[in-house]
Protein backbone atom coordinates (compact mmCIF):
# COMPACT_ATOMS: atom_id res chain seq x y z
CA UNK A 1 0.00 0.00 0.00
CA UNK A 2 2.35 2.55 0.83
CA UNK A 3 4.73 1.48 -1.70
CA UNK A 4 2.21 1.87 -4.40
CA UNK A 5 1.66 5.64 -2.64
CA UNK A 6 5.00 6.64 -3.12
CA UNK A 7 4.92 5.33 -6.61
CA UNK A 8 2.11 8.00 -7.33
CA UNK A 9 4.24 10.34 -5.56
CA UNK A 10 7.50 9.71 -7.42
CA UNK A 11 5.36 9.68 -10.39
CA UNK A 12 3.65 12.92 -9.87
CA UNK A 13 6.78 14.24 -8.68
CA UNK A 14 8.84 13.68 -12.14
CA UNK A 15 6.02 14.38 -14.00
CA UNK A 16 7.32 18.20 -15.31
CA UNK A 17 10.11 16.26 -17.56
CA UNK A 18 9.45 13.26 -17.99
CA UNK A 19 13.07 11.30 -18.86
CA UNK A 20 13.66 8.73 -21.00
CA UNK A 21 13.46 4.79 -19.36
CA UNK A 22 17.19 4.38 -19.29
CA UNK A 23 17.21 7.39 -17.60
CA UNK A 24 15.20 6.79 -14.84
CA UNK A 25 16.43 2.91 -14.43
CA UNK A 26 20.08 4.86 -13.64
CA UNK A 27 18.45 7.46 -11.53
CA UNK A 28 16.50 4.66 -9.46
CA UNK A 29 19.79 2.75 -9.39
CA UNK A 30 22.01 5.43 -8.10
CA UNK A 31 18.98 5.95 -4.99
CA UNK A 32 19.33 2.30 -3.65
CA UNK A 33 23.39 2.55 -4.78
CA UNK A 34 24.97 5.53 -3.39
CA UNK A 35 23.61 5.50 0.59
CA UNK A 36 24.94 1.34 0.63
CA UNK A 37 28.18 2.73 -0.97
CA UNK A 38 28.42 5.43 0.92
CA UNK A 39 28.06 3.05 4.45
CA UNK A 40 30.69 0.32 2.83
CA UNK A 41 33.06 3.19 2.15
CA UNK A 42 32.91 4.21 5.64
CA UNK A 43 33.15 1.12 7.34
CA UNK A 44 35.81 -0.09 4.68
CA UNK A 45 37.88 3.39 5.78
CA UNK A 46 36.95 3.10 9.79
CA UNK A 47 38.55 -0.71 9.78
CA UNK A 48 41.35 0.23 7.76
CA UNK A 49 42.49 3.16 9.50
CA UNK A 50 41.82 1.75 12.83
CA UNK A 51 43.13 -2.04 12.97
CA UNK A 52 42.45 -4.04 14.58
CA UNK A 53 38.74 -4.44 15.03
CA UNK A 54 37.44 -8.16 15.26
CA UNK A 55 34.11 -7.86 15.59
CA UNK A 56 33.82 -5.41 12.14
CA UNK A 57 35.56 -6.90 9.24
CA UNK A 58 36.60 -5.12 6.44
CA UNK A 59 33.40 -5.20 4.70
CA UNK A 60 35.68 -6.29 0.95
CA UNK A 61 37.42 -8.80 3.31
CA UNK A 62 33.73 -9.98 4.26
CA UNK A 63 32.58 -10.18 0.28
CA UNK A 64 36.00 -11.74 -0.35
CA UNK A 65 35.50 -14.02 1.63
CA UNK A 66 31.93 -15.32 1.10
CA UNK A 67 32.67 -15.40 -2.99
CA UNK A 68 35.47 -17.66 -1.35
CA UNK A 69 33.17 -19.33 0.83
CA UNK A 70 30.53 -20.22 -1.95
CA UNK A 71 32.54 -20.51 -5.01
CA UNK A 72 36.38 -20.22 -4.21
CA UNK A 73 36.76 -23.99 -5.39
CA UNK A 74 34.65 -26.93 -6.82
CA UNK A 75 34.20 -28.32 -3.65
CA UNK A 76 33.19 -25.32 -1.94
CA UNK A 77 30.09 -25.56 -4.63
CA UNK A 78 29.53 -28.43 -3.93
CA UNK A 79 29.20 -28.63 -0.21
CA UNK A 80 28.48 -24.94 0.64
CA UNK A 81 26.34 -23.23 -2.18
CA UNK A 82 24.89 -26.72 -2.37
CA UNK A 83 25.39 -27.62 0.53
CA UNK A 84 24.15 -25.20 2.59
CA UNK A 85 23.01 -22.21 0.77
CA UNK A 86 20.11 -23.53 -1.36
CA UNK A 87 19.33 -26.27 1.32
CA UNK A 88 18.42 -22.54 3.09
CA UNK A 89 16.40 -21.50 -0.41
CA UNK A 90 14.95 -24.56 -1.04
CA UNK A 91 13.19 -25.13 2.35
CA UNK A 92 12.32 -21.58 3.02
CA UNK A 93 10.59 -21.78 -1.08
CA UNK A 94 8.66 -25.07 -0.10
CA UNK A 95 7.43 -23.36 3.15
CA UNK A 96 6.41 -20.19 1.73
CA UNK A 97 4.65 -21.88 -1.43
CA UNK A 98 2.64 -24.35 1.60
CA UNK A 99 2.01 -21.61 3.58
CA UNK A 100 1.07 -19.39 1.03
CA UNK A 101 -1.58 -22.88 -1.11
CA UNK A 102 -3.19 -23.10 2.33
CA UNK A 103 -3.70 -19.57 3.48
CA UNK A 104 -4.97 -18.78 0.70
CA UNK A 105 -7.36 -21.55 0.53
CA UNK A 106 -8.45 -20.74 4.34
CA UNK A 107 -8.16 -17.15 3.90
CA UNK A 108 -10.57 -17.49 0.53
CA UNK A 109 -13.23 -19.63 2.56
CA UNK A 110 -13.32 -16.82 5.31
CA UNK A 111 -13.46 -13.95 2.76
CA UNK A 112 -16.38 -15.90 1.40
CA UNK A 113 -18.63 -17.19 4.23
CA UNK A 114 -19.14 -15.02 6.79
CA UNK A 115 -20.04 -17.88 8.87
CA UNK A 116 -16.47 -19.68 8.12
CA UNK A 117 -14.83 -16.20 9.12
CA UNK A 118 -16.69 -15.54 12.65
CA UNK A 119 -16.15 -19.21 13.18
CA UNK A 120 -12.03 -19.19 12.59
CA UNK A 121 -11.69 -15.96 13.26
CA UNK A 122 -11.76 -15.88 17.36
CA UNK A 123 -8.98 -19.10 16.52
CA UNK A 124 -6.81 -17.29 14.18
CA UNK A 125 -6.34 -14.19 15.99
CA UNK A 126 -5.33 -16.10 19.06
CA UNK A 127 -2.92 -18.24 17.22
CA UNK A 128 -1.01 -15.94 15.33
CA UNK A 129 -0.62 -13.99 18.79
CA UNK A 130 1.76 -16.83 19.46
CA UNK A 131 5.22 -15.77 17.88
CA UNK A 132 5.67 -18.04 15.40
CA UNK A 133 9.41 -18.48 16.22
CA UNK A 134 8.08 -19.36 19.62
CA UNK A 135 6.40 -22.44 18.13
CA UNK A 136 9.49 -24.18 17.17
CA UNK A 137 10.18 -26.37 19.77
CA UNK A 138 6.66 -27.94 19.59
CA UNK A 139 7.38 -28.29 15.96
CA UNK A 140 10.73 -29.89 16.91
CA UNK A 141 8.91 -32.50 19.45
CA UNK A 142 5.97 -33.18 17.21
CA UNK A 143 7.87 -33.61 13.88
CA UNK A 144 11.35 -34.16 15.05
CA UNK A 145 14.58 -31.83 14.36
CA UNK A 146 14.42 -33.07 10.28
CA UNK A 147 13.76 -30.53 7.09
CA UNK A 148 10.22 -31.58 6.97
CA UNK A 149 9.83 -29.69 10.84
CA UNK A 150 11.41 -27.00 9.40
CA UNK A 151 9.47 -26.90 6.08
CA UNK A 152 5.77 -27.06 8.32
CA UNK A 153 7.65 -24.67 10.29
CA UNK A 154 8.19 -22.10 7.56
CA UNK A 155 4.60 -22.98 6.47
CA UNK A 156 3.30 -22.55 10.01
CA UNK A 157 4.76 -19.13 10.31
CA UNK A 158 4.37 -17.70 6.86
CA UNK A 159 0.21 -18.79 6.44
CA UNK A 160 -1.07 -16.26 8.46
CA UNK A 161 0.08 -12.94 6.67
CA UNK A 162 -1.49 -14.22 3.32
CA UNK A 163 -4.88 -16.24 5.28
CA UNK A 164 -5.77 -13.07 7.07
CA UNK A 165 -5.07 -10.29 3.36
CA UNK A 166 -7.15 -13.37 1.23
CA UNK A 167 -9.80 -12.81 3.72
CA UNK A 168 -9.93 -9.03 3.88
CA UNK A 169 -9.41 -8.84 0.02
CA UNK A 170 -12.33 -11.31 -0.65
CA UNK A 171 -14.86 -9.91 0.92
CA UNK A 172 -13.61 -6.21 -0.36
CA UNK A 173 -14.38 -7.48 -3.85
CA UNK A 174 -17.59 -5.25 -4.83
CA UNK A 175 -20.84 -6.53 -4.31
CA UNK A 176 -21.61 -5.03 -8.17
CA UNK A 177 -18.85 -7.56 -9.53
CA UNK A 178 -20.46 -10.73 -7.63
CA UNK A 179 -23.94 -9.35 -9.36
CA UNK A 180 -21.98 -9.18 -12.52
CA UNK A 181 -20.92 -12.83 -12.44
CA UNK A 182 -24.73 -13.70 -11.05
CA UNK A 183 -26.67 -12.08 -14.27
CA UNK A 184 -24.35 -13.48 -16.61
CA UNK A 185 -24.96 -16.99 -15.30
CA UNK A 186 -21.07 -17.15 -14.51
CA UNK A 187 -20.83 -20.43 -12.55
CA UNK A 188 -19.63 -20.38 -8.99
CA UNK A 189 -16.19 -22.03 -9.99
CA UNK A 190 -15.66 -19.33 -12.72
CA UNK A 191 -16.72 -16.63 -10.59
CA UNK A 192 -14.14 -17.69 -7.88
CA UNK A 193 -11.27 -17.50 -10.29
CA UNK A 194 -12.07 -14.86 -12.59
CA UNK A 195 -13.73 -12.31 -10.60
CA UNK A 196 -12.72 -13.03 -6.53
CA UNK A 197 -9.54 -13.99 -6.78
CA UNK A 198 -7.96 -11.44 -9.33
CA UNK A 199 -10.25 -8.59 -7.69
CA UNK A 200 -8.46 -9.65 -4.35
CA UNK A 201 -4.89 -10.13 -5.90
CA UNK A 202 -3.68 -6.70 -4.55
CA UNK A 203 -4.59 -7.44 -0.79
CA UNK A 204 -3.11 -11.37 -1.46
CA UNK A 205 0.27 -10.31 -2.94
CA UNK A 206 0.50 -7.37 -0.16
CA UNK A 207 0.12 -10.88 2.13
CA UNK A 208 2.84 -12.13 -0.13
CA UNK A 209 5.63 -9.85 0.10
CA UNK A 210 5.57 -9.49 4.42
CA UNK A 211 5.44 -13.70 3.71
CA UNK A 212 8.44 -13.98 2.26
CA UNK A 213 10.48 -11.70 4.83
CA UNK A 214 8.94 -13.91 7.23
CA UNK A 215 9.78 -17.06 5.33
CA UNK A 216 13.69 -15.99 5.25
CA UNK A 217 13.67 -15.28 8.84
CA UNK A 218 11.58 -18.77 9.97
CA UNK A 219 13.88 -20.57 7.80
CA UNK A 220 17.19 -19.22 9.34
CA UNK A 221 15.75 -19.62 13.08
CA UNK A 222 14.72 -22.91 12.66
CA UNK A 223 18.42 -23.67 11.37
CA UNK A 224 19.49 -22.69 14.62
CA UNK A 225 18.29 -25.81 16.75
CA UNK A 226 19.18 -29.06 16.21
CA UNK A 227 20.01 -28.83 12.19
CA UNK A 228 23.19 -29.89 10.30
CA UNK A 229 23.01 -27.78 6.88
CA UNK A 230 21.94 -24.62 5.71
CA UNK A 231 23.24 -20.66 6.99
CA UNK A 232 21.58 -20.98 10.32
CA UNK A 233 23.68 -23.65 10.94
CA UNK A 234 26.83 -22.13 9.24
CA UNK A 235 25.76 -18.53 11.11
CA UNK A 236 25.71 -20.33 14.62
CA UNK A 237 28.81 -23.13 13.73
CA UNK A 238 30.98 -19.69 12.90
CA UNK A 239 29.78 -18.02 15.78
CA UNK A 240 30.30 -20.88 17.87
CA UNK A 241 34.19 -20.70 16.97
CA UNK A 242 34.82 -17.35 16.85
CA UNK A 243 34.68 -17.21 12.49
CA UNK A 244 33.88 -13.81 12.95
CA UNK A 245 34.60 -12.91 9.37
CA UNK A 246 32.76 -16.31 7.93
CA UNK A 247 29.65 -14.80 10.12
CA UNK A 248 29.70 -11.59 8.32
CA UNK A 249 29.52 -13.29 5.10
CA UNK A 250 26.75 -15.13 5.92
CA UNK A 251 24.73 -12.01 7.25
CA UNK A 252 25.73 -10.50 3.55
CA UNK A 253 24.59 -13.89 1.58
CA UNK A 254 21.24 -13.74 3.87
CA UNK A 255 20.91 -9.86 2.69
CA UNK A 256 21.51 -10.69 -0.99
CA UNK A 257 19.21 -13.43 -0.70
CA UNK A 258 16.22 -11.19 0.60
CA UNK A 259 16.94 -8.91 -1.75
CA UNK A 260 16.79 -11.07 -4.75
CA UNK A 261 13.26 -12.59 -3.19
CA UNK A 262 11.90 -9.04 -2.83
CA UNK A 263 12.53 -8.42 -6.49
CA UNK A 264 11.27 -11.38 -7.72
CA UNK A 265 8.68 -11.16 -6.37
CA UNK A 266 8.09 -6.88 -7.11
CA UNK A 267 8.67 -8.36 -10.59
CA UNK A 268 5.66 -10.89 -10.46
CA UNK A 269 3.69 -8.25 -9.12
CA UNK A 270 4.60 -5.71 -11.47
CA UNK A 271 3.39 -8.45 -14.05
CA UNK A 272 0.37 -9.63 -12.37
CA UNK A 273 -0.82 -6.35 -10.62
CA UNK A 274 -0.02 -3.59 -13.63
CA UNK A 275 -3.99 -2.83 -13.89
CA UNK A 276 -4.17 -2.14 -9.93
CA UNK A 277 -1.03 0.16 -9.52
CA UNK A 278 -1.99 1.87 -13.05
CA UNK A 279 -5.95 2.49 -12.30
CA UNK A 280 -4.68 3.39 -8.84
CA UNK A 281 -2.76 6.03 -10.07
CA UNK A 282 -5.32 7.56 -12.22
CA UNK A 283 -7.75 7.66 -9.58
CA UNK B 1 -54.29 -6.86 -24.85
CA UNK B 2 -57.39 -6.54 -26.69
CA UNK B 3 -55.52 -8.16 -30.31
CA UNK B 4 -57.26 -11.56 -30.32
CA UNK B 5 -53.61 -13.44 -31.17
CA UNK B 6 -52.16 -12.53 -27.99
CA UNK B 7 -48.46 -12.26 -27.22
CA UNK B 8 -47.28 -13.80 -24.55
CA UNK B 9 -45.82 -11.11 -22.45
CA UNK B 10 -41.52 -10.26 -22.25
CA UNK B 11 -42.24 -10.03 -18.61
CA UNK B 12 -45.18 -10.51 -16.05
CA UNK B 13 -44.88 -8.98 -12.50
CA UNK B 14 -47.69 -10.75 -10.88
CA UNK B 15 -48.02 -8.92 -7.42
CA UNK B 16 -44.70 -8.52 -5.95
CA UNK B 17 -43.74 -7.87 -2.40
CA UNK B 18 -40.53 -7.28 -1.14
CA UNK B 19 -40.02 -7.03 2.76
CA UNK B 20 -36.45 -6.07 3.79
CA UNK B 21 -35.83 -7.64 7.54
CA UNK B 22 -38.64 -8.35 9.71
CA UNK B 23 -40.86 -7.55 13.11
CA UNK B 24 -41.05 -3.88 13.97
CA UNK B 25 -37.56 -3.23 12.09
CA UNK B 26 -39.01 -4.85 8.89
CA UNK B 27 -39.19 -2.15 5.88
CA UNK B 28 -41.98 -3.00 3.32
CA UNK B 29 -39.60 -1.68 -0.19
CA UNK B 30 -42.33 -3.12 -2.47
CA UNK B 31 -46.00 -3.28 -2.01
CA UNK B 32 -47.74 -5.63 -4.20
CA UNK B 33 -46.57 -4.21 -7.67
CA UNK B 34 -48.48 -5.57 -10.68
CA UNK B 35 -47.62 -5.10 -13.99
CA UNK B 36 -46.19 -6.66 -17.63
CA UNK B 37 -44.27 -5.54 -20.50
CA UNK B 38 -44.33 -7.13 -23.98
CA UNK B 39 -41.94 -7.87 -26.29
CA UNK B 40 -39.92 -5.02 -27.81
CA UNK B 41 -41.08 -2.63 -25.32
CA UNK B 42 -39.04 0.25 -23.72
CA UNK B 43 -40.23 0.76 -20.07
CA UNK B 44 -39.46 2.85 -17.91
CA UNK B 45 -39.64 3.06 -14.37
CA UNK B 46 -39.32 6.13 -12.04
CA UNK B 47 -40.37 6.70 -8.80
CA UNK B 48 -39.63 9.29 -5.51
CA UNK B 49 -35.86 8.41 -4.30
CA UNK B 50 -36.19 5.31 -1.96
CA UNK B 51 -38.82 3.86 -3.73
CA UNK B 52 -37.51 0.73 -4.24
CA UNK B 53 -36.14 0.98 -7.58
CA UNK B 54 -33.39 -0.92 -7.54
CA UNK B 55 -35.01 -3.58 -5.48
CA UNK B 56 -37.68 -3.95 -8.09
CA UNK B 57 -34.72 -4.50 -11.08
CA UNK B 58 -32.61 -6.85 -8.51
CA UNK B 59 -36.10 -8.71 -8.18
CA UNK B 60 -36.52 -8.53 -11.81
CA UNK B 61 -32.96 -9.59 -12.29
CA UNK B 62 -33.43 -13.30 -10.18
CA UNK B 63 -30.95 -11.44 -7.52
CA UNK B 64 -33.46 -10.68 -5.02
CA UNK B 65 -35.83 -13.43 -4.22
CA UNK B 66 -39.78 -11.50 -3.31
CA UNK B 67 -41.26 -11.95 -0.58
CA UNK B 68 -44.57 -12.46 -2.00
CA UNK B 69 -45.42 -13.09 -5.75
CA UNK B 70 -43.92 -13.82 -8.44
CA UNK B 71 -41.28 -13.05 -11.64
CA UNK B 72 -42.26 -14.56 -14.52
CA UNK B 73 -39.80 -14.35 -17.64
CA UNK B 74 -41.10 -16.05 -20.83
CA UNK B 75 -43.66 -17.16 -19.48
CA UNK B 76 -41.79 -19.15 -16.92
CA UNK B 77 -41.91 -18.51 -13.41
CA UNK B 78 -38.36 -17.32 -11.99
CA UNK B 79 -36.56 -18.68 -9.45
CA UNK B 80 -32.75 -17.43 -9.96
CA UNK B 81 -31.46 -15.44 -12.58
CA UNK B 82 -33.35 -15.99 -15.93
CA UNK B 83 -31.66 -17.23 -19.34
CA UNK B 84 -31.45 -14.24 -22.08
CA UNK B 85 -31.55 -11.52 -19.74
CA UNK B 86 -28.93 -8.80 -19.11
CA UNK B 87 -28.04 -5.84 -16.41
CA UNK B 88 -26.28 -2.31 -16.94
CA UNK B 89 -25.24 -1.28 -13.69
CA UNK B 90 -25.05 2.01 -12.45
CA UNK B 91 -21.70 2.00 -11.04
CA UNK B 92 -19.84 1.14 -14.32
CA UNK B 93 -16.43 1.62 -12.48
CA UNK B 94 -17.72 -0.82 -10.12
CA UNK B 95 -19.13 -3.21 -12.73
CA UNK B 96 -16.60 -3.56 -15.32
CA UNK B 97 -13.31 -5.64 -14.20
CA UNK B 98 -10.50 -3.98 -14.25
CA UNK B 99 -7.65 -6.62 -14.67
CA UNK B 100 -9.29 -7.70 -18.36
CA UNK B 101 -9.04 -5.27 -21.20
CA UNK B 102 -12.00 -3.97 -22.99
CA UNK B 103 -12.20 -6.80 -25.22
CA UNK B 104 -12.06 -9.40 -22.55
CA UNK B 105 -14.69 -7.73 -20.37
CA UNK B 106 -17.00 -7.72 -23.41
CA UNK B 107 -16.37 -11.46 -24.11
CA UNK B 108 -16.54 -12.18 -19.98
CA UNK B 109 -20.62 -12.95 -20.40
CA UNK B 110 -19.35 -15.65 -22.80
CA UNK B 111 -17.52 -17.70 -20.27
CA UNK B 112 -17.91 -20.96 -20.26
CA UNK B 113 -20.65 -20.44 -22.79
CA UNK B 114 -21.00 -22.92 -25.48
CA UNK B 115 -19.30 -20.37 -28.07
CA UNK B 116 -16.62 -21.13 -30.36
CA UNK B 117 -13.38 -18.91 -29.97
CA UNK B 118 -14.09 -17.11 -33.73
CA UNK B 119 -17.82 -16.74 -32.59
CA UNK B 120 -16.72 -15.28 -29.89
CA UNK B 121 -14.39 -12.56 -31.19
CA UNK B 122 -16.91 -12.08 -33.84
CA UNK B 123 -19.65 -11.17 -31.21
CA UNK B 124 -17.18 -8.98 -29.45
CA UNK B 125 -15.67 -6.52 -32.39
CA UNK B 126 -19.65 -6.32 -33.50
CA UNK B 127 -20.62 -5.92 -29.66
CA UNK B 128 -18.14 -2.91 -29.48
CA UNK B 129 -18.93 -1.56 -33.08
CA UNK B 130 -22.55 -1.52 -31.88
CA UNK B 131 -21.69 1.07 -29.02
CA UNK B 132 -18.74 2.90 -31.32
CA UNK B 133 -16.00 1.60 -29.70
CA UNK B 134 -14.22 -0.41 -32.07
CA UNK B 135 -11.27 0.87 -31.78
CA UNK B 136 -10.88 0.20 -28.05
CA UNK B 137 -10.42 -3.13 -27.50
CA UNK B 138 -7.08 -3.45 -26.53
CA UNK B 139 -7.79 -0.57 -23.43
CA UNK B 140 -8.11 -1.00 -20.07
CA UNK B 141 -11.49 0.48 -18.51
CA UNK B 142 -9.79 2.78 -16.13
CA UNK B 143 -7.92 4.13 -19.24
CA UNK B 144 -11.81 5.25 -20.42
CA UNK B 145 -14.05 7.89 -19.47
CA UNK B 146 -16.82 7.48 -17.43
CA UNK B 147 -18.88 7.85 -20.70
CA UNK B 148 -16.83 4.90 -22.57
CA UNK B 149 -16.76 2.46 -19.63
CA UNK B 150 -20.99 2.84 -19.18
CA UNK B 151 -20.72 1.91 -23.15
CA UNK B 152 -18.38 -1.02 -22.60
CA UNK B 153 -20.93 -2.49 -19.92
CA UNK B 154 -23.77 -2.08 -22.62
CA UNK B 155 -21.37 -3.85 -24.92
CA UNK B 156 -21.03 -6.30 -22.39
CA UNK B 157 -24.89 -6.90 -21.95
CA UNK B 158 -25.25 -6.87 -26.12
CA UNK B 159 -22.59 -9.47 -26.26
CA UNK B 160 -24.68 -11.59 -23.91
CA UNK B 161 -27.46 -11.63 -26.66
CA UNK B 162 -30.10 -10.73 -24.46
CA UNK B 163 -33.92 -10.63 -25.21
CA UNK B 164 -34.88 -8.66 -21.94
CA UNK B 165 -32.45 -5.96 -20.73
CA UNK B 166 -32.38 -4.26 -17.17
CA UNK B 167 -30.59 -0.82 -16.89
CA UNK B 168 -30.20 0.42 -13.79
CA UNK B 169 -30.02 4.36 -13.57
CA UNK B 170 -27.00 3.71 -16.24
CA UNK B 171 -26.53 7.26 -17.13
CA UNK B 172 -27.08 8.74 -13.25
CA UNK B 173 -22.95 9.48 -12.95
CA UNK B 174 -22.24 11.22 -16.23
CA UNK B 175 -22.30 14.49 -17.75
CA UNK B 176 -25.69 16.39 -19.48
CA UNK B 177 -24.00 15.41 -22.94
CA UNK B 178 -22.60 12.26 -22.76
CA UNK B 179 -25.72 11.53 -21.51
CA UNK B 180 -27.71 12.44 -24.35
CA UNK B 181 -25.37 10.02 -26.52
CA UNK B 182 -26.09 7.54 -24.56
CA UNK B 183 -29.84 7.73 -24.31
CA UNK B 184 -29.48 7.46 -28.27
CA UNK B 185 -27.60 4.97 -28.34
CA UNK B 186 -29.64 2.74 -26.25
CA UNK B 187 -32.32 3.53 -28.57
CA UNK B 188 -30.29 2.34 -31.47
CA UNK B 189 -29.43 -0.67 -30.06
CA UNK B 190 -32.88 -1.53 -29.34
CA UNK B 191 -34.25 -0.97 -32.80
CA UNK B 192 -30.89 -3.10 -34.14
CA UNK B 193 -31.22 -5.76 -31.80
CA UNK B 194 -35.10 -5.75 -31.03
CA UNK B 195 -34.92 -6.62 -27.10
CA UNK B 196 -37.32 -5.52 -24.02
CA UNK B 197 -35.82 -3.02 -22.12
CA UNK B 198 -37.09 -1.76 -18.33
CA UNK B 199 -35.23 1.83 -17.59
CA UNK B 200 -34.93 2.46 -14.22
CA UNK B 201 -34.21 6.49 -13.71
CA UNK B 202 -34.69 9.58 -11.68
CA UNK B 203 -34.62 11.60 -14.65
CA UNK B 204 -37.87 12.57 -15.61
CA UNK B 205 -36.97 14.09 -19.20
CA UNK B 206 -35.15 10.73 -19.50
CA UNK B 207 -37.67 8.79 -18.60
CA UNK B 208 -40.32 10.00 -21.25
CA UNK B 209 -37.65 10.61 -23.70
CA UNK B 210 -36.91 6.70 -24.32
CA UNK B 211 -40.01 4.88 -23.09
CA UNK B 212 -43.06 3.42 -24.70
CA UNK B 213 -44.28 3.70 -21.10
CA UNK B 214 -43.42 5.06 -18.09
CA UNK B 215 -44.17 3.40 -14.77
CA UNK B 216 -44.29 5.86 -11.66
CA UNK B 217 -43.54 3.99 -8.22
CA UNK B 218 -44.80 5.82 -5.27
CA UNK B 219 -43.17 6.53 -1.98
CA UNK B 220 -42.60 3.01 -0.19
CA UNK B 221 -43.91 0.60 0.09
CA UNK B 222 -43.91 0.75 -3.40
CA UNK B 223 -46.76 0.95 -5.40
CA UNK B 224 -47.88 1.35 -9.09
CA UNK B 225 -48.89 4.85 -8.92
CA UNK B 226 -49.54 5.30 -12.95
CA UNK B 227 -48.53 3.31 -15.52
CA UNK B 228 -48.28 6.30 -18.88
CA UNK B 229 -48.11 5.38 -22.36
CA UNK B 230 -45.91 7.69 -24.35
CA UNK B 231 -47.08 8.12 -27.52
CA UNK B 232 -44.23 10.92 -28.73
CA UNK B 233 -43.24 10.23 -32.46
CA UNK B 234 -40.25 7.98 -33.56
CA UNK B 235 -37.26 8.47 -33.99
CA UNK B 236 -37.07 10.22 -30.84
CA UNK B 237 -34.91 13.21 -31.18
CA UNK B 238 -32.90 15.03 -28.55
CA UNK B 239 -34.06 18.51 -30.11
CA UNK B 240 -37.38 18.14 -31.84
CA UNK B 241 -38.76 15.04 -28.92
CA UNK B 242 -37.88 17.48 -26.13
CA UNK B 243 -39.64 20.51 -27.49
CA UNK B 244 -43.06 18.09 -28.52
CA UNK B 245 -46.15 20.02 -26.55
CA UNK B 246 -46.97 16.13 -25.67
CA UNK B 247 -43.29 15.32 -24.31
CA UNK B 248 -44.16 18.68 -22.16
CA UNK B 249 -46.78 17.55 -20.87
CA UNK B 250 -46.00 13.89 -20.00
CA UNK B 251 -43.49 15.39 -17.92
CA UNK B 252 -45.10 17.77 -16.40
CA UNK B 253 -47.76 15.04 -15.02
CA UNK B 254 -45.05 12.65 -14.07
CA UNK B 255 -43.15 15.17 -12.11
CA UNK B 256 -46.40 16.46 -10.45
CA UNK B 257 -46.69 12.42 -9.58
CA UNK B 258 -43.09 11.98 -8.52
CA UNK B 259 -43.41 15.24 -6.38
CA UNK B 260 -46.89 14.47 -4.63
CA UNK B 261 -44.54 10.99 -3.77
CA UNK B 262 -47.49 8.79 -6.13
CA UNK B 263 -50.26 10.23 -3.73
CA UNK B 264 -53.02 10.80 -6.80
CA UNK B 265 -53.44 14.70 -6.64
Amino acid sequence: MTDTSTRALAARASRPAVRPRWQRALVSFAYFAIPIAAVIGIWQLVTMLNPPAPFFPQPFAIIANLWDLLFGSPKAVQQVFYGEFLQTVGRMALGFAIGAVWGIVIGTIMGLWRGARETINPIVEFLRSIPATATLPLFIILLGGGNDMRVVFIAYGVSWFVLINTSVGVGSVHKTLLDVGKVFKISPARRLFRILLPGAMPKIFAGLRIASTAALLLAIVSEFMLATDGVGYMLVQAQGRFQLLNMWSWMLALAILGLIINSLLEWIEGRLLGWHRQSKSRA
Amino acid sequence: MTDTTTVQPALVVDHVSHVYGSGASAHHAISDLAFSVQPGEFVSIVGPSGAGKTTLLRTLAGLLRPSEGAVIVDGNRISGVPAGMAMVFQDYSRSLLPWLTIEKNVGFPLEGKKVTKAEKKAIIQESLEAVGLGGFAKRYPWQLSGGMQQRVAIARALAYRPTLLLMDEPFASVDAQTREGLEDLVLRIRDTYGMTILFVTHDIDESVYLANRVLVLSRPPARLAEDIAVNLPEPRDQITTREDPEFIRLRGHVARLIHSGGEPE
